[in-house]
């Protein structure tokens, strides 16, 4: 059932493609997908590119998509494994989403971070208390890592 | 020839070997092979799919020159195939510049050789130009010492860190490389997690019975595993954002992405991370302390009828529903039912017609009521125990007839003045045949008995209402012990004459009580069971059993052997692992697990293993529905229900077909003729949910659960098992915990109402006055299974991590308690009384099996 699904995702996006980001299988897996997101501008991530790597359970659309950063990033919402705190990657999916859609909500994550329910509190901390300083460590790792 | 340099190679660990054996383990060792002249040789790891040797060898290599690392089983070193388990080739050159040095950590899966034998893991290597340090020796010198493995493999995590970035890039040729390696070597480099198929084999296989039944994380066998775990990048699975693990722990991601841990040194699992300051005699300590926990559980645990001797009459509340009345005479209630009337033996004392049930409920009866029946007699055995003479009938029994007076009285007020024997006959009417061999008599007090001369035996009961008492009252009073009481008294459940010995080691306790359990015939397996372990002294009077299926239960159910593994719903309730057929006898296996499971229950033991509700279901040969995938996927169940609730058209684009991971290998299997052509619409959802659901729970493991009943029947007959409900079946195979209330009390949350609450105090006070049954049954009802985990109510897992028990304020005065067993929490409508608030709970608990709520 996926497969079609999938296919269709696919196609999808080829005909329409989300503005700053871009997603297609990873050689003939047509489960294991790898993304691309441009930092957003009003960010601190701006000038970045950072890879994404997504699995697609098989019984995916009744599952939703495993989506992680591969690249480094320094987010409240992401830890060093890349792992993404995002509602709707966990108990909020719904079939009705799509990996386009699931993209641009980790767009607006990046702009606008939920420091209250954080992966690691620490940037969480820093993000609430001292955000120039956030924005300083985010920009630096942006261009150290995705740039 | 280019000149040589020297080259510090160190074989540290393999990882997921291939399992040959069901029981036993290899002693894994390496040879390394440059250019096919030098050789090294690593020691011998005894007995692990994980081996770990951490040693090194300089060897002079030249940029082309070709490293083999070949991994065979030193037990089988002799044999044709020398034990093979694997082997990788590096150009040495394809992996380090020589030229400029350096130091790589390399990750490999293992390959077959020529011949067709599986291999499976992956072997993790480190090159090093810098040949000046001290070589490290092996992990047998490391164990005492640990810092020499300790510092070598931090440092292969050092090394890891700086290549995220590369790897991340690389990333991508990470599936590929599996199956090319020599053409992208440096893409596996550091990829620790792409392990391909990570099959049966996957070595939590070396958990030992000790580990923490709620821990032992399942050995993965699906494909998932084919892909790399979110979070074994970026850190090595040796450490994570807390910093190091201790030595020889090793952290990894199961099937579902959950993280848990193996403890390398006493080849155990957990799902909790363990504490750096923790060193070895204290986690052994722990996890042995953990064992005991849960042994005395396990012993702790009973059924209704065995509760005969407790004094529960005094505890019931008398004055409550007839419900709780009916099953406080259980006190009395287990001989009083099942005993019968047995003919008067010469000398007088009754013959117990050789009747298990009669003999265990010895000392049933109790204290005395009031004045007998006219007529009646009260006698006693040489033995002191009190049985009853009916002169009018020229019979004995054991049975208290004032007992039996109290029971009928019962049934006659709730049939409004009308007398035992109209309640009686009214029933018989529309009951159809009696079972064959069975006969209905009446005393000459007119009276219905039923005599059953297959066992030549007679009963007050009749044979064909599992509570032929109840039946003046609503039918869907679930009455547990009266169904025991039945299910006990058949012939088919009687023990044999003779005895069934076994045998076993504790330490092989899985592949022993394999050999003497499948050797016997079922009727063998029918004569009192008589077990024994291996240089341990000890008879047989129950204790040793009891330890038998508790010991036995962890392991055959321990997801290591990848036969069942934990289902997604919470860390505990099993499922059939669909991909158990990666052991090729494995069809075999789960014939035996039925068979013990019937064991278990025909021998009145208890098993340590709490299966999901779908499969009790099967066993009971009941549909399986949409409601029951919430134990077993709660995410997959709210998706279904999602697309049941909504419109589909242009969002879900499914066809009637699954794909299903086969260890790497994606599968389309049709739900029904050619269903990956026919399109799912609005119109035919229903109909794939329902196919879906039939697949995903039961279809898929079909070939697995034949076998495993064809086991469980040989010694339950299933037209007696069907007695018994689900949530009964449960309780009968697990049996009923004795449930601390205080813990569960003080691991307790409240939504919209607070501990100080009326209602919540009327909730707790009844949750009190109930018995063990009635407690386990709310846990069903609440939390999807009786299980309690071992260290208390404070570890209740839900579907998403741990979940402790909650009460919420929802609902209308009038409407009975709702429950979320994936959140393990009720719905508990403001009540107006005490009273009311015990009917509606007892009502939500005891019928909610098979029947709507609301």
């Amino acid at each position: 059932m996926a497969l079609k699904r999938i296919n269709k995702e696919l196609s999808d996006l080829g005909r329409d493609p989300p503005s700053s980001c871009s997603a297609g299988p990873v050689g003939q897996d047509l489960f294991h997908w790898q993304a691309t997101i441009m930092g957003p501008s009003d960010s601190p991530y701006s000038g970045g590119v950072f890879f994404l790597s997504i699995h697609f359970p098989t019984d995916y659309p009744f599952k939703p998509p495993k989506v992680t950063f591969t690249t480094r990033i320094y987010h409240p919402n992401v830890n060093t494994n890349g792992s993404i705190c995002l509602d709707i990657l966990k108990e909020n999916w719904s079939p009705a989403l799509t990996i386009s859609k699931v993209l641009l909500s980790i767009c607006s994550m990046l702009t606008d971070p939920n420091p209250d329910d954080p992966l690691v509190p620490d940037i969480g901390h820093l993000y609430k208390n001292d955000r120039a300083r956030y924005d300083a460590t985010a920009k630096e790792w942006t261009k150290k890592y995705a740039v | 020839m280019p000149r040589t340099t020297k080259l510090r190679l160190t074989v540290i660990a393999a990882d997921q070997l291939y399992k040959r054996d069901v029981f036993r383990l290899p002693d894994p060792f390496a040879v390394v092979l440059v250019d096919g002249g030098q050789t090294r040789t690593t020691s011998v790891i005894k007995k692990t799919l994980n081996p770990y040797w951490n040693e090194s060898f300089d060897v002079d290599v030249t940029p082309s020159s070709i490293i083999v690392v070949q991994i065979f089983d030193h037990k089988k070193f002799k044999k044709k195939d020398q034990g093979f388990l694997g082997v990788i080739n590096i150009r040495v050159g394809d992996v380090l510049n020589l030229a400029q040095g350096g130091d790589e950590m390399i990750t490999k899966d293992l390959r077959k050789a020529n011949d067709s034998l599986v291999v499976n893991g992956k072997i993790i290597l480190n090159l090093s130009t810098n040949t000046a340090g001290r070589r490290a020796t092996g992990a047998s010198s490391a164990a005492g010492s640990t810092a020499p493995s300790t510092a070598s493999v931090s440092a292969a995590a050092r090394t890891n860190l700086p290549d995220i970035s590369s790897l991340s890039v690389d990333n991508s040729s990470v599936r590929s490389s599996s199956t090319s390696h020599s053409a992208t070597p440096s893409a596996t480099t550091n990829s620790t997690s792409t392990s391909a198929l990570n099959g049966a084999n996957n070595t939590t296989g070396t958990t030992t019975t000790t580990g923490p039944p709620a821990g032992a994380p399942t050995a993965t066998t699906t494909s998932t595993a084919a892909r790399p775990a979110p979070n074994s990048r970026g850190f090595s699975s040796f450490e994570d954002q807390f910093g190091r693990l201790p030595t020889g722990w090793e952290r990894r991601t199961d099937n579902l992405g959950r993280t848990y841990y193996v403890d390398h040194n006493n080849r155990s699992t957990t799902w909790t991370r363990p504490a750096n300051s923790q060193n070895e005699s204290e986690s052994r300590q722990a996890r042995q302390n953990n064992t005991n926990l849960e042994r005395q559980r396990h012993q702790n645990r009973t059924l209704p009828e065995e509760r005969a001797q407790s004094p529960t009459l005094g505890s019931h509340n008398r004055t409550g529903s007839g419900a709780t009345a009916g099953s406080s005479s259980g006190a009395a209630g287990g001989g009083a039912a099942a005993g019968g009337v047995a003919a008067t033996s010469p000398g007088g004392t009754p013959r117990s017609a050789s009747d298990a049930v009669a003999m265990t409920m010895s000392g049933a009866t109790t204290p005395a009521l009031g004045e007998l029946p006219v007529g009646w007699e009260q006698r006693f055995t040489p033995e002191g125990r009190p049985y009853f003479v009916d002169h009018n009938t020229r019979t004995t029994t054991w049975v208290d007839p004032r007992r039996q007076q109290y029971i009928r009285m019962y049934g006659g007020t709730n049939a409004a003045g009308g007398t035992n024997t109209t309640v009686q006959q009214m029933s018989v009417s529309h009951l159809g045949p009696l079972p064959s061999g069975w006969e209905m008599r009446l005393t000459n007090t007119a009276r219905v008995y039923f005599v059953d001369h297959n066992t030549k035996t007679t009963t007050w009961e009749d044979p064909r209402l599992p509570s032929s008492l109840d039946q003046s009252v609503p039918q869907y009073k679930r009455d547990f012990r009266r169904k025991l009481i039945y299910f006990r008294s058949q012939p088919a459940l009687r023990i044999l004459p003779g005895q069934c010995h076994i045998k076993v080691r504790r330490d092989h306790i899985f592949e022993d009580s394999y050999q003497e359990i499948m050797r016997q015939t079922p009727q063998d397996l029918q004569k009192r069971l008589m077990i024994k372990f291996d240089g341990e002294e000890g008879l047989d009077y129950g204790g040793v059993s009891r330890e038998f299926f508790f010991l036995l239960s962890h392991e055959m159910f321990n997801p290591f052997y990848c036969l069942f593994e934990y289902s997604a719903h919470d860390n505990y309730t099993l499922q059939i692992n669909p991909h158990s057929g990666i052991n090729p006898e494995h069809l075999n296996y789960f014939k035996f697990i039925g068979r013990c499971v019937g064991l278990a229950i025909f021998h009145r033991r208890f098993l340590d293993a709490f299966f999901i509700g779908a499969f009790y279901k099967m066993i009971l040969k009941k549909k399986v529905m949409l409601e029951d995938m919430e134990g077993v996927d709660a995410d997959y169940h709210r998706n279904l229900e999602w697309a049941l609730d909504n419109d589909i058209t242009d969002v879900l684009d499914l066809t009637f077909s699954v794909e299903d991971d086969q260890f790497g290998e994606i599968v389309t299997i049709d739900l029904k003729p050619d269903g990956r052509n026919i399109e799912v619409t609005n119109d035919n959802k229903i109909e794939y949910v329902e196919l879906v659901t039939e697949w995903r729970i039961s279809k898929r493991v079909e070939e697995q659960f034949q076998a495993f009943v064809s086991g469980f029947y040989e010694l339950i007959p299933q037209e007696l098992v069907n007695v018994f409900d689900e949530r009964e079946l449960e309780l009968l195979i697990g049996g009923i915990a004795d449930i601390d209330v205080d813990d569960w009390k003080k691991h307790t949350d409240y939504r919209g109402y607070s501990e100080s609450d009326e209602v919540i105090k009327w909730f707790w006070q009844c949750i009190r006055s109930w018995d063990s049954e009635q407690k386990s049954r709310l846990l069903q009802f609440t939390t999807g299974t009786s299980r309690i985990p071992v260290n208390g109510f404070k570890d209740l897992q839900g579907s998403d991590g741990p979940r402790r028990f909650t009460i919420e304020k929802a609902g209308e005065a009038q409407h009975l308690p709702k429950s979320h067993t994936c959140f393990n929490r009720v719905d508990l409508p403001p009540y107006k009384n005490y009273e009311d608030l015990v009917k509606k709970l007892s009502m939500a608990v005891e019928e909610t099996v098979g029947f709507g709520q609301e």
